[in-house]
């Protein structure tokens, strides 16, 4: 069974090195510098460590989920839950999306897969599928527009498509999505 | 027209109200049933969904009930089946049990299995799209 992972802290050593940031008793120019490249580096810190803590937090609504369908079977039907490999690869997926990018809803799918879906509206959504191969199926709803495309995942960066895609639908803006 | 055990026609209409009942938590967020709760089973390449009206009578949860077979039952989609036909796909009456339906006419690419999800993904968001969300 998979098992859901908690929020890990990542402030030892870092502790000491936010007290230095935050002091005020420096006095020498040098001081001052260092002090300034601290700051860089703790607020730089804090901000991985808020992402980072996003990813865990997702990461384990994915095993509660995958855990979820193992016990329940697949909605109304005689399916299988979510095969592991699925979650293995969408937990890759999970991390290799850059920062800035907001994370998805997980939903299961009746063969197997896990959908990451990202809902802006009723008409305005981008769904992915991950399934056990590194090609994964997507489509997207914006209005009007709709479509859908396979795109091949390496393990490491997401495919350029599907991050234009998904970045169309979370902005503000209205980019066009092209088709693979 | 024929009519079924139920006393509903064995055609189901353009404006009949059907409802996908919803037994999965990840199958809907606060505003809409996802595109997920509407793929086709790969056993029998069908969506079962029940013929009703919108109104979540008593009569509708115990639909749901049966449906959901001892499953959590978190709600429903209604969504009316010229929504269905919209996207290409078909809607057929299916007894027993009684008011049961079948979507029918999903993609399905033996030589290309994802791009065969692809496909019924968009059709499924086309359908999530214009489903109402009730929830018990």
């Amino acid at each position: 069974m998979l098992e859901p992972i908690s929020t890990v802290s990542l402030c030892t050593g870092y502790a000491a090195l936010q007290v230095f940031a935050r002091s005020r008793s420096a006095i020498s120019r040098e001081a001052q510098d260092v002090r300034k490249v601290a700051t860089a580096l703790v607020d730089s810190a804090e901000l991985s460590q808020a992402l980072f803590g996003e990813k865990v937090a997702a990461v384990s609504q994915l095993r509660a989920l995958a855990n979820e369908c193992a016990q329940q079977g697949y909605s109304g039907d005689k399916d299988a839950g979510i095969d592991p490999l699925a979650v293995l690869i969408a937990e890759s997926f999970l991390r290799a999306l850059p920062d800035g990018i907001p994370l998805p809803e997980f939903a299961s799918e009746p063969d197997g897969s896990v959908s990451l879906d990202w809902i802006q509206s009723q008409t305005r959504l981008f769904t992915l599928s991950v399934g056990i191969t590194n090609r994964l199926a997507y489509a997207w709803l914006d209005g009007a527009d709709k479509g859908h495309a396979v795109a091949r995942f390496n393990g490491e960066s997401i495919p350029p498509l599907i991050l234009e895609g998904i970045k169309a639908i979370t902005s503000h803006g209205n980019i066009a999505l092209r088709a693979a | 027209m024929a009519t079924l055990p139920s006393g509903l026609p064995d055609r189901v209409g353009d404006d009949e109200d059907l409802a996908r009942f919803l037994t999965q938590s990840s199958h809907f967020n606060a505003f809409m049933a996802k595109p997920s709760a509407f793929m086709p089973s790969p056993t029998d390449r069908k969506t079962s969904v029940s013929r009703h009206g919108s109104d979540p009578s008593d009569a509708f949860w115990a639909l749901g009930r049966q449906a959901a077979g001892g499953r959590n039952l978190h709600g429903a989609a209604v969504f009316k089946a010229h929504v269905v036909r919209s996207a290409q796909l078909q809607v057929l009456a299916d007894e027993p049990p009684p008011r049961h339906a079948v979507i029918t006419g999903w993609p399905w690419l033996e030589k290309d299995p994802e791009l065969q999800k692809a496909k019924q993904k968009e059709l499924a968001s086309q359908i999530a799209s214009r489903a109402a969300l009730v929830l018990i």
